[in-house]
């Protein structure tokens, strides 16, 4: 209780700093970088300042030929320095202790059983996207949750199977968060942070410690060390069936640490852009290519 | 022809080497097998009401409320092992009815509620053609839990309140099936099987005139066999409803609907 109590209020505080998509602004132009979002227009809208071609040629844009084009964001990274130790830590985690240990556990269990274990894991993080798809209002989504939650419980044994994924029923799992739920009504990321030992974040995201624990039934489970030991065999199996993404996303980029960042940021707004496409309070905002809104209103 | 029933006696060969598994434990299904041809899982959730009639010195009624989720795995529409998660609750009509007027009790029969058990099985079949074919199957369960309930007696004037146990309830099935696929893909089926099933019963205490006394009885099924039919029905998406109907000295009755693969 204690524990949950705490994230809550490192959740509270952090979210101070988070600022809404219409406020957000990068805090240092050489930190900065883009990705591409249509999810968040306001952060869109800001000029890069070290960009002195964002200031001229106004009358060369040419809506017609890129209606969907690409558009420039920034995510401020003041906490670079200690992002870049946690980021370290997290690599040598990886490196001297998950893989080893993913690497072991891979010679010991067949794929289909790791696959259950997934399965499993999964299928337990059904109160949360259930919550999330509601809270973004994708009733659709929350239906189609609800549905594959109760075909793999009766007919995939309790979760370890997932027929509803098969082709024959064809529910797609609702890969959200309240991160992303967040990001739906328009919160900005506010800032990077790299936490140790979970990775990639922003105050926004950090939103969904709450889906992965006070959310995640086996958090419960008593006695404390039983869940934690739950909770090591997932991120174990779950790197046990991915060995080798994280090295070649390393291996290739000149500076791992800003590979992670893009990388991230751009799965991240992606998925926020994914999801607000699906939400009947915003899906109208982001249905069409706005020359065609503007045709729609003249006429 | 000779491989395919060298496979079958194979199978019936392992089953037969497992312990015997538990009571009622659900229905037979239709003697074709549903996995996919390459060989393949296929999942199952079913209720059946069963009704049997137990005998030992006097015969007792026997009703269960049975739930199950079976996985089960097969090759090419010849075989297929099964293994059942169930749970199923216990009525027994008379098991505290007095046969002496000086021993009254409140209530006959004996209730409790759901406990959990396990069923193995496996079955083959051999197609005659495209529409007929037979099947053999077997089948076992068996039940940990410990069903108890408790009467109050009066007895000369005195009051009792006497506890029945049962426990260890098991049983073992045999059959065999015969098959035809029907328009639509639907297939009927029906055939003659034999069981045993056998139970524990103890009473706590021993009052003259209860046919259940303190020391350890058992109980065995009283028909030595019985018959089966059903049918299995194509719905949408991969899922089959199949509804069966069991005879032995009582009528026994249930649905299952599965998910091929």
């Amino acid at each position: 209780m204690k524990h949950s109590l705490c994230l809550v209020a490192i959740f509270a505080w952090l979210a101070l700093f988070c600022a809404p998509a219409s406020g957000a602004v990068s805090g240092d132009g050489k930190t900065a970088y883009a990705a591409n979002t249509a999810a968040e227009p306001a952060m869109a809208q800001m000029p890069d300042p070290t960009d002195e071609s964002a200031y001229d040629d106004d009358d060369d844009y040419d809506y017609d030929d890129e209606p969907f084009g690409e558009e420039r964001v920034t995510i401020s990274d003041p906490l670079e320095p200690v992002n870049r130790i946690a980021h370290v830590f997290n690599d040598r985690m990886y490196f001297w202790v998950l893989k080893p240990a993913a690497v072991v556990y891979k010679a010991v269990a067949p794929e289909p059983v790791r696959i259950s274990v997934k399965n499993l894991h999964s299928h337990l993080g059904y109160p949360a996207r259930f919550l999330s798809c509601l809270l973004q209002t994708d009733f659709t989504g929350a239906a189609e949750e609800t549905g594959r939650f109760v075909i793999n419980t009766l007919w995939g044994i309790g979760g370890l199977m997932d027929p509803a994924a098969g082709k024959n029923i064809n529910l797609e799992k609702q890969d959200t968060d309240l991160g992303e739920t967040l990001g739906v009504y328009g919160v900005g990321h506010g800032f990077y942070i790299v936490w140790p030992v979970f990775g990639p974040s922003s105050p926004r995201d950090s939103a969904s410690f709450i889906d992965e624990y006070l959310l995640y039934p086996p958090f419960y489970i008593r006695p404390w060390y039983a869940s934690t030991a739950l909770t090591a065999l997932e991120y174990v199996n779950s790197a046990s069936l991915r060995i080798g993404e994280y090295e070649s996303l390393v291996g290739a980029a000149i500076d791992p640490y800003v590979a992670m960042r893009n990388a991230y940021v751009q799965y991240r707004m992606k998925s926020v852009q994914a999801r607000q496409a699906r939400s009947l309070l915003f899906k109208e905002e982001t249905a069409g290519p706005p020359e065609v809104k503007e045709a729609e209103d003249e006429n | 022809m000779k491989k395919r029933l060298t496979r079958i006696s194979l199978i019936f060969f392992l089953v037969a080497a497992f312990p015997p598994g538990a009571l009622a434990g659900g229905m037979f299904g239709p003697p074709q097998t549903l996995s996919a041809a390459a060989g393949g899982l296929n999942t199952a959730i079913g209720y059946l009401y069963h009704e049997d009639t137990y005998k030992n010195h006097p015969r007792h009624k026997m009703r269960h409320n049975i739930i199950y989720s079976q996985a089960a795995w097969g090759k090419s529409g010849m075989w297929e092992i099964y293994g059942r998660l169930a749970a199923a609750d216990m009525k027994m009509s008379d098991a505290f009815r007095s046969c002496l007027p000086a021993a009254m009790n409140i209530g006959s029969e004996f209730h409790d509620y759901w406990k959990f058990f396990g069923t193995l099985g496996a079955k083959g079949f051999y197609p005659v053609n495209r529409f007929f074919g037979g099947g053999i199957f077997m089948q076992a369960s068996y039940n940990p839990g410990k069903y108890t309930d408790e009467t109050p007696v009066l007895y000369n004037g005195s009051f009792f309140v006497a506890d029945l146990e049962i426990k260890n309830l098991w049983d073992i099935n045999l059959g065999a099936g015969l098959q035809a696929t029907l328009p639509g893909g639907i297939r009927a089926y029906a055939g003659p099987f034999v069981y045993l099933a056998r139970a524990d019963a103890r009473m706590s205490h021993n009052i003259p005139g209860l046919p259940l006394g303190t020391e350890k009885t058992f109980l065995k099924n009283k028909s030595p066999g019985g018959g089966y039919f059903g049918a299995d029905i194509p719905l949408i998406r991969g899922f089959r409803l199949n509804i069966e109907g069991q005879y032995t000295s009582r009528f026994s009755a249930g649905a299952a609907i599965s998910y091929v693969y």
